[in-house]
């Protein structure tokens, strides 16, 4: 299916992922992100007596999602990571070394600050939650501005 | 649980439009950080311009939620140090790997493996700052008292 293979339109799959954090506070009340699942699927490792909480099948839907979407855009599977590799001139082996690294800063700092690009970019910013936009301009602003420095750095062309 | 399907149907819509955005793929994220397109900006913007109109339009209407008949409210909370500590963090990790939770959990579901990697590094992440944040509250709390780190939310 070609249509779903092309990149969506961004005035479709924005407007469908805001409509996403309104149909799930009106159906249940609950933030929509992603970060929460993370927290407690690991919570739930940990204390695999106590049932997950909400967050874990946000999580699950996530992966459910990704899987029909590959089936329709005819996506296969695979160890693909886009111009990663060529931008930084590493093996792959590497490139899990590099990602895994900065994972772990990625995961302290969301924790850190109790939300990441969906829970705070979108859902929190747009309930008018102060903790919310002052997360979203600080991560904006960081990655941009480490982005284009490593880049300049490194001599990745802009 | 009460807000268990809802969860799992809006996490696979997310989990489809994400893949459907090509968010999961690294490039995407890269092309706007470096500013080269406006495409993830407008996504961003046209999402939480329809999120605040219908969130405002459920609370004016004081609508109740679908599950349960509460009436459908949220808190505000205020920011503090660790939201921009951690998220001038969380943008440095991000401006490396060129992806972030919830696009992480669609490659996932996508068969994209390097994302089992990615995700490793932040279950690794969250891990060291609960341990980091335990500490920390060990040893300002009364002795005896139970540390808790702060749940996740808004």
């Amino acid at each position: 299916m070609d249509f779903f293979a092309e990149r969506a339109p961004w005035y479709l799959a924005g407007p469908a992922i805001g409509l996403m954090v309104v149909a799930l506070l009106w159906a249940c009340n609950r933030t929509f992100g992603a970060l929460g699942g993370f927290i407690d699927l690991l919570a739930w490792a940990r204390t695999p007596r106590i049932p997950p909480r909400h967050t874990v099948y946000f999580f699950i839907g996530l992966l459910i999602g990704g899987f029909v979407y590959a089936i329709a855009g005819g996506v296969q599977p695979g160890w693909a990571y886009g111009t990663f590799d060529q931008r930084f001139g590493v093996a792959p082996a590497t490139r899990m070394v590099m990602l895994v690294l900065a994972a772990t800063v990625m995961g302290y700092g969301t924790r850190m600050a109790s939300g990441c690009t969906s829970g705070h970019g979108i859902c929190g910013t747009s309930l008018g939650s102060p903790r919310s936009i002052v997360s979203t301009i600080t991560f904006m602003g960081t990655a941009i501005l480490a982005a284009n420095a490593v880049g300049a750095i490194v001599g990745i062309p802009r | 649980m009460r807000a268990a399907i809802p969860c799992l149907i809006v996490g696979a819509a997310f989990g489809f439009v994400l893949g459907w955005a090509h968010l999961t793929n690294p490039d995407t994220l890269y092309n706007m950080l470096r500013l080269r397109e406006l495409y993830v900006f407008l996504i961003m913007g046209s999402a939480i311009a329809t999120a605040t109109v219908g969130t405002q339009l459920l609370k004016a209407r004081r609508a109740r939620t679908l599950l349960g008949g509460e009436i459908v409210t949220w808190i505000r909370y205020p920011a503090s140090r660790d939201h921009v500590i951690g998220s001038a963090l969380f943008g440095l990790g991000w401006s490396m790997t060129n992806m972030c939770p919830a696009p992480i959990a669609s490659m996932i579901g996508q068969r994209q493996w390097t994302g089992l990697f990615i995700a490793a590094g932040v279950f690794a992440g969250i891990a060291l700052r609960d341990a980091h944040a335990a500490r920390m509250a060990r040893r300002t709390a009364a002795p005896g008292e139970a540390a808790v780190p702060e749940g996740a939310g808004l």
